[in-house]
């Protein structure tokens, strides 16, 4: 147990103040060494699930009352107020559906597919920190992790569809692929444009260096910052850059009007046609989650991170300086900008038709990927002269 | 060069393009929604719409023009008559059948048979689509009365009938007697 310890200890703040609430048990000595730092670890595996299915029964919510109202008509308006109990009838009634596998099915691979999916977003989840003081992985290389888990549920997705045995299933799945592979470049392509204005992969320490400038104008995406350090020249392309992630991340996440893979009207709901019940809905926790997941990386490295109003009035050398408040309003912040970034991807779902199969390739390969490349020589070179002349 | 234009034109299209739609949407958005919680508040009605019947039966006078009116034959009605008062034991419509044509509603002599605002009929079970249009069964109260007021009435034209030849036939007594009769009736 020495080893799984050591790898404990490693773990971010989130289990570290966890592990400090156990240690305070009433008998301490009947409580085992090693118990405590595993408690902390699946208290932190909860907290996570718990972020991801919120994220999804809220998403959901969301989808349907902004389509709803986007078409004139009030979205789910029964179960509680404006409806807002609605995903919880809904995840009872997927809990309480037969679970199918079909005959012809890969069994092993029908089973594993959601599984690996949802992990996938979980283990991502768990690089984001939740608040400046509570996190649970402070990877130094936390963009291009979370870039990695993420396209792994590609994978998943491909399992799904192969092992459905069904020929809808497999073209969503043989899409997925394409797509993912299409608009992998171009995001990692342009997330390098704020990964250098930041100096730093790290997601909290990007946020650190958007302090100041009442909470707002200290964010990377300003042309002319106004930060902890006064006036500061930012970077043009930051705009741009912004516009080719959210691009790319609509693909990503099989967003329409990129939502080739689960195309209802062709496919009949692509890799997702033979599954039901909790394990379907598996695939929507995930969508919703990665969706939301990116909405926050995005928002890290844009849009000023833990840093707003909220969080200004609240942190040290502010108006109120509360450590306390300021955390709790961090974890606020990044959970509104999150949804709406959501928001504006529900809305541009309601907005455009879907793309053909083409028109998708041509897309990616033919303008975001020059794109994203044009916009990281730009960036680099306007930061290189900001360097040579400024210093 | 004119590729490298229509290239930047195309990604400034499309941007565009986009925010334009994005605004149409965003406006629809705001708006309020134009779909009604349905069973709770319903669209208003025109008032010619020709939906589920209704009967003044008060006013009915089961001359069967109605019936005889419809082309699918689809209304039947049955009442005992006591005198000018009816006793009603049904008046059915088919809906099954009905084509809503209001063809009905015109050869009523008495304006009592309507085209109502209702239009969801819904049962569990085909044979209630036979709808009874009455809204009560036998005589209404009023009904009754009359009726009653129409028997004393009558009885007391037979009396006095019955009093004449026996006024003109037997002496004074006779009509007093009469008279008397009525009254404690």
């Amino acid at each position: 147990m020495g080893f799984l310890q050591e790898k404990v200890a490693e773990l971010g703040s989130g289990t570290n103040l966890i592990r400090e609430l156990l240690a305070g048990a009433p008998r301490p000595e009947l409580v085992p060494d090693w118990a405590i730092p595993l408690t902390a670890v699946f208290i932190g595996v909860g907290i996570l699930l718990a972020i991801v299915s919120l994220c999804a029964m809220f998403g959901t919510w969301l989808e349907r009352k902004v389509s709803g109202h986007i078409q004139c008509r009030y979205g789910p308006m029964r179960a509680g107020w404006h409806g807002w109990l609605q995903p919880l009838a809904d995840g009872v009634k997927l809990l309480l559906k037969e679970d199918l596998i079909p005959l012809g099915a890969d069994r092993v691979l029908f089973v594993i597919a959601p599984a690996l999916v949802l992990s996938s977003i979980l283990g991502a989840m768990a690089v984001m920190p939740l608040a400046p003081d509570f996190f649970f992985a402070d990877a130094p290389m936390g963009v291009f992790l979370i870039l990695a888990l993420t396209s792994t549920t590609t994978i998943g997705v491909i399992m799904a569809g192969w092992a459905s045995n069904s020929k809808w299933s497999l073209y969503g799945a043989m899409r997925e692929a394409a797509q993912v592979v299409a608009y992998e470049i171009p995001l990692g392509v342009s997330l390098l444009v704020p990964l250098m204005v930041a100096g730093t992969f790290n997601l909290s320490e990007a946020s650190a260096g958007q302090a100041g400038g009442f909470g707002i104008f200290g964010w990377y995406i300003w042309p002319v910052g106004f930060g902890t350090e006064g006036f500061s020249l930012g970077n043009p392309f930051m705009i741009p850059a912004l516009v080719l992630v959210f691009v790319a991340v609509l693909a990503e996440t099989k967003r329409a009007p990129f939502d080739l893979p689960e195309t209802e009207s062709e496919l009949v709901a692509g890799f997702l046609t033979e599954y039901s019940g909790i394990r379907w809905s598996f695939f929507f926790m995930e969508e919703y989650a990665a969706m939301f997941l990116y909405c926050v990386v995005a928002s890290f490295f844009f849009l000023g991170g833990f840093n707003s109003p909220l969080t200004w009035v609240f942190e040290d050398g502010g108006l109120l300086p509360n450590v306390f408040l300021f955390n709790v309003m961090a974890f606020v912040t990044i959970v509104v900008k999150g949804f709406l970034g959501m928001f504006v991807m529900m809305w541009v779902r309601w907005t455009l038709p879907r793309l053909r199969i083409d028109q998708v390739m041509t897309m990616g390969y033919k303008y975001l990927t020059p794109l994203s490349l044009l916009c990281v020589l730009g960036a680099g070179l306007w930061e290189w002269g900001k360097w040579m002349i400024v210093g | 060069m004119v590729t490298v234009s229509r290239y930047f034109n195309n990604v400034w299209k499309s941007f565009w393009t986009t925010m334009v739609g994005m605004r149409i949407t965003g406006r629809y958005l705001l708006q309020k929604p134009i779909t009604v919680q349905y069973p709770d508040e319903r669209m208003p009605i025109p008032n010619r719409y020709r939906g589920i019947h209704y009967l003044e039966q008060e006013k009915c006078i089961d001359c069967l023009a109605c019936a005889r009116a419809c082309p699918i034959d689809c209304i039947e009605m049955d009442a005992v008559r006591h005198g000018k008062e009816l006793e009603w034991i049904s008046f059915t419509l088919d809906y099954q059948k009905c084509m809503f044509c209001e063809l009905c509603v015109y050869p009523c002599p008495k304006d009592c048979i309507h085209m109502g605002t209702e239009y969801a009929f819904v049962t569990y079970d085909r044979s209630e689509f036979k709808h009874d249009l009455l809204s009560y069964k036998g005589m209404s109260r009023d009904a009754k009365i009359r009726m009653v007021d129409a028997d004393k009435k009558k009885a007391e034209k037979e009396a006095a009938k019955a009093a004449k030849p026996a006024h003109e036939e037997a002496a004074e007594s006779a009509p007093e007697e009469g008279a008397e009769d009525a009254g404690a009736e």
